[in-house]
């Protein structure tokens, strides 16, 4: 009997690309491409495959500085080091597919309001209405360094300076009404300039006149995501968020953060169902299980303990870690306490540790694909039952998809997995819309400028 | 071998003619639409144009003086030239593309980024055209009441470069060794810090790019003041100038060959690249119509504005029939290609009316007559040492980009003048630039 699929809510699926791969040795493996960060050939491919699996949108993360960290781990950890800056590769991925969702991360603490609006509205324009901003304050203490700032700025400051930031954007992309270019010949006239709207924002961190020298972008406001699990974090993504970001390892967190944020939401003025909440999932698929195992404990066998060791300290926020004995559980006294405003991953990891008392290698192997992402080994069944599992208990809206091996844990998730999932009715088998923001379900944001409603005469 | 002439292809919206939407063969909404700057790309590599170039500005521009000025300016719903070059980068294999970026409103770290991604992308066809921005609207959407002065853009901007440079040299050839056998991915030994501390900037680096194709993207500047011509004499390889007169050209193209030496360059090492617009036809007389159309076309109440902000509040729809004021406001301008237009409408005492149909279609250097004629005249410009190459300003497009490349093209080639193929891989071994 086949599913009554219209009526079955369906996950969002995103691709989240990491050069070669969320593995952090993922390099030594076959089907990866060892090339990634500077081979454009190689996300042009990704992103069409993606979007002949229907995925939403690709992901791309992004750091204002090479990684921090020891030396001896860096020459044989390629993440974050040499790669593409997002935007630029976005635009390039543009134009090279006609479907897919297109979201990069850049910062608010070391950027210009104006000039993010135009990338990124640039961006919209470009696509046809498929950009999307992933909203970081940046949280890598190294980046301060390239722009002039000796320490970082502190949390709550740039959580503030963020909220500041994204008002601006999100002012400045209605600087025009969407009829605002007239473009008559006859007349001559180009624009109605009534429909031009000055923002004349004057602020704590900016003072930006306004208007944006662009039209209103197709999706009105390209779709605006955001991670980080503090207070904070959450307080701010229901504020501005339409799409949330999450690296949980379990589900019972993912279900109970979800609630908490759509929680948020109505003393903001929103709807609950205006905010999606996708966390990420650490996928190795193969034909069996076997096949997936193999390739998993690959890689697992492949982390020098010198990159095992940074990927744990990058978790605690780049502190410095002693050799250890492997095999033994990890000191819970090596991570830092937590006080407000401590990054949400370092407290994750104290979880896991307080939780099961790993070994060292344990905990780096566990962190090592997808860092604090739940990971799934398995054939294309136990995937798309894990999937499906998290999907019902509401533990996501749909998952940010992490392949441990790029491009060939794609290639893998787009054969087997998505079939699987359209076989349930729990996956899209064509797009629904055109834009970002009609494949995630979202409504196009009218203009902060938009005449208010009649009111009802009753 | 001959020397051979470089050209360039300055794509703004749908022309450089300020009512360029106005034209009867143009799509206003085409402005707004990746694949009619794909469709220009594509144009200049069939023609073997060296490069594309965008330029930029950060703010709005259109003042509303005289009234209604400001709704028919077309120049203020833009894209960001560095988004729309990586896409152009898929639509083409050979053309430079080259984007105006500013030192005053970014930061050395971001723009050293995205270049360094576009010269990656393009396989080694990325450009900056450097700017330092000069409006106080542009500042007001900073954080500023009103710009920075001219000496402390200029400052910002030296460091800026060295800075950038910095940031592109911190990776050295050869550092990605990516040894499966080792595991070794990239050898640490062979990627630096930059540590950069100067009064404008304090970068550490290293860049998160390997090294680009090209070393370095293009660096491409304008700017004709004293200011300017340094730092073009110590960073740039090309050069855009607004000479109108094969003197002024010769004599320009020599200053800038010894800011050039000044900076311990040589003066090959720098190309002059003026600015040209060609309205050409079979005949003179269809030549003529063009042009007649083109000047037809002007909105003059749009030309008025862009004087206006050229000069300040001092141009009125009132004075159109009178003829250009002999003397007064021209003088004050920073602009100083409005002061040559403003000089020149008084030697051939146009009216203002007609300034504005010459400023509406261009204030750059202009040769209207057969393509024969055109051909001859940019010939004898590059022969005569005016110049390294020209950058053709379209006054409408594609149309008038198309025509150049159709007619005009095949003439230089044919004197022996301009390539037939492209003869490098990148955007610096087509214009011969010696290697980094």
């Amino acid at each position: 009997m086949a599913p009554a699929k219209s009526a079955t809510r369906q996950m969002k699926l995103a691709l989240h690309i990491h050069a070669t791969g969320h593995h952090v040795a993922a390099w030594h493996h076959p089907r990866s491409q060892i090339d990634a960060g500077s081979n454009p050939r190689h996300y042009i491919e990704m992103a069409q495959l993606a979007e002949r699996g229907k995925f939403d949108l690709i992901f791309l993360a992004d750091s204002l500085a090479i990684r921090l960290g020891d030396v001896k781990a860096k020459g044989r950890w390629p993440q974050y080091l040499a790669y593409f800056e997002p935007l630029t590769l976005l635009s390039t991925l543009a134009a090279a597919t006609s479907r897919i969702g297109l979201v990069a991360t850049a910062s608010t603490s070391y950027t210009e309001p104006y000039n993010l609006a135009r990338s990124f509205g640039s961006l919209d324009h470009l696509s046809a209405g498929r950009a999307g901003w992933n909203i970081v304050t940046t949280g890598n203490a190294a980046s301060s360094r390239n722009f002039g700032r000796p320490e970082h700025f502190e949390h709550e400051d740039r959580y503030r300076r963020a909220q500041e930031f994204v008002e601006i954007v999100c002012g400045l992309w209605d600087s025009y009404d969407d009829d605002a270019f007239v473009m008559d010949r006859a007349s001559g006239l180009y624009a109605d300039l009534d429909k031009m709207h000055v923002l004349h924002h004057e602020g704590e961190s900016f003072s930006v006149e306004g208007p944006l020298n662009m039209r209103r972008p197709p999706q009105g406001r390209p779709v605006l995501f955001q991670a980080g699990t503090s207070e904070t974090g959450k307080e701010t993504a229901a504020r501005n968020a339409d799409v949330v970001f999450m690296q949980q390892q379990s589900l019972e967190r993912c279900r109970s953060l979800r609630e908490d944020i759509r929680g948020r939401l109505p003393k903001h003025g929103r709807d609950p169902d205006e905010i999606l909440v996708m966390p990420g999932m650490a996928v190795t698929v193969g034909r069996t299980e076997a096949e997936a195992r193999e390739q998993h404990d690959f890689l697992q066998s492949k982390i020098h303990p010198d990159v095992g060791r940074a990927i744990l300290s990058a978790e605690l926020g780049y502190i410095d870690l002693p050799e250890m004995p492997l095999d033994e559980p990890f000191p819970l006294d090596l991570i830092p306490e937590i006080d407000g405003g401590v990054r949400s991953t370092a407290q994750a990891l104290r979880r896991v540790v307080e939780a099961e008392r790993p070994t060292v290698r344990e905990l780096y192997q566990r962190y090592a694909n997808g860092r604090g992402s739940h990971q799934i080994v398995g054939d294309a069944v136990q995937v798309a039952d894990e999937l499906e599992h998290w999907f019902r208990s509401g533990a996501g809206d749909g998952f940010i998809i992490q392949p441990a091996v790029l491009p060939g844990g794609l290639e893998d998730f787009v054969e087997l997995v998505v079939p699987e999932l359209q076989r349930r009715g729990l996956y899209r088998e064509e797009y629904e819309g055109a834009t970002l923001r009609d494949h995630l379900g979202l409504a196009r944001p009218e203009s902060r400028y938009a005449r208010p409603a009649l009111q009802d005469a009753n | 071998m001959q020397k051979t002439l470089k050209l360039g292809a300055s794509i703004r919206g749908v022309g450089y003619h300020v009512s360029a939407w106005r034209h009867p063969d143009v799509d206003p909404r085409a402005a707004e639409k990746i694949g009619h700057y794909a469709e220009l790309a594509r144009i200049a590599e069939a023609g073997l144009f060296d490069m594309v170039f965008f330029a930029d500005a950060l703010a709005t521009r259109a003042i509303d003086s005289p009234l209604g000025a400001a709704a028919r300016y077309p120049g203020d719903a833009i894209l960001d030239p560095l988004m729309i070059l990586p896409a152009l980068a898929m639509e083409t294999r050979h053309v430079g593309l080259v984007a105006t970026s500013s030192t005053t409103y970014h930061e050395p770290y971001h723009i050293a980024r995205r270049f360094a991604a576009l010269d990656h992308i393009s396989g080694g066809r990325a450009g900056w055209n450097v700017v330092t921005s000069f409006s106080n609207r542009e500042a007001a959407n900073f954080n500023r009441a009103e710009q920075l002065s001219k000496p402390e853009r200029y400052a910002r901007a030296t460091e800026f470069l060295e800075t950038a440079i910095g940031l592109w040299d911190s990776w050295e050839e050869g550092a990605l060794v990516a040894d499966r056998q080792s595991g070794l991915f990239f050898d640490p030994s062979k990627v630096h810090a930059v540590n950069h501390v100067g009064p404008h900037f304090q970068v550490a680096g290293p860049l998160t790019s390997s090294r680009v194709p090209q070393g370095r993207p293009l660096i491409v500047q304008a700017g004709a003041s004293e200011e300017g011509l340094d730092l073009a004499g110590r960073y740039a390889d090309v050069v855009y100038s607004i000479p109108r007169s094969i003197e002024a050209a010769i004599a320009n193209r020599r200053e800038l060959q010894a800011r050039a030496v000044k900076f311990g360059r040589t003066g090959d090492q720098i190309l002059s690249m003026p600015g040209v617009q060609v309205i050409s036809g079979e005949t003179e007389a269809e030549a003529r119509e063009k042009y007649r159309v083109l000047l037809d076309i002007v909105d003059p109440l749009t030309a008025l504005g862009m004087l206006n902000r050229q000069f300040g509040d001092v141009f009125t729809p009132e004075m159109l029939d009178e003829p250009v004021p002999a003397e007064g406001p021209a003088e004050g301008t920073s602009y100083s290609v409005a002061r040559e237009s403003v000089k020149r409408a008084r030697e051939k005492s146009w009216t203002l009316r007609q300034l504005c149909q010459r400023v509406g279609l261009g204030q750059h250097f202009q040769i209207v007559g057969t393509h024969d004629r055109a051909a001859e005249v940019l010939a004898e410009w590059f022969t005569s040492g005016a110049c390294d190459g020209f950058n053709v300003l379209p006054s409408h497009t594609p149309g008038n980009l198309a025509d150049f490349v159709e007619h005009i093209v095949p003439r230089l080639q044919q004197r022996g003048l301009f390539r037939t193929a492209y003869e490098g891989a990148t955007l610096r071994e087509n214009l011969g630039l010696a290697p980094l």
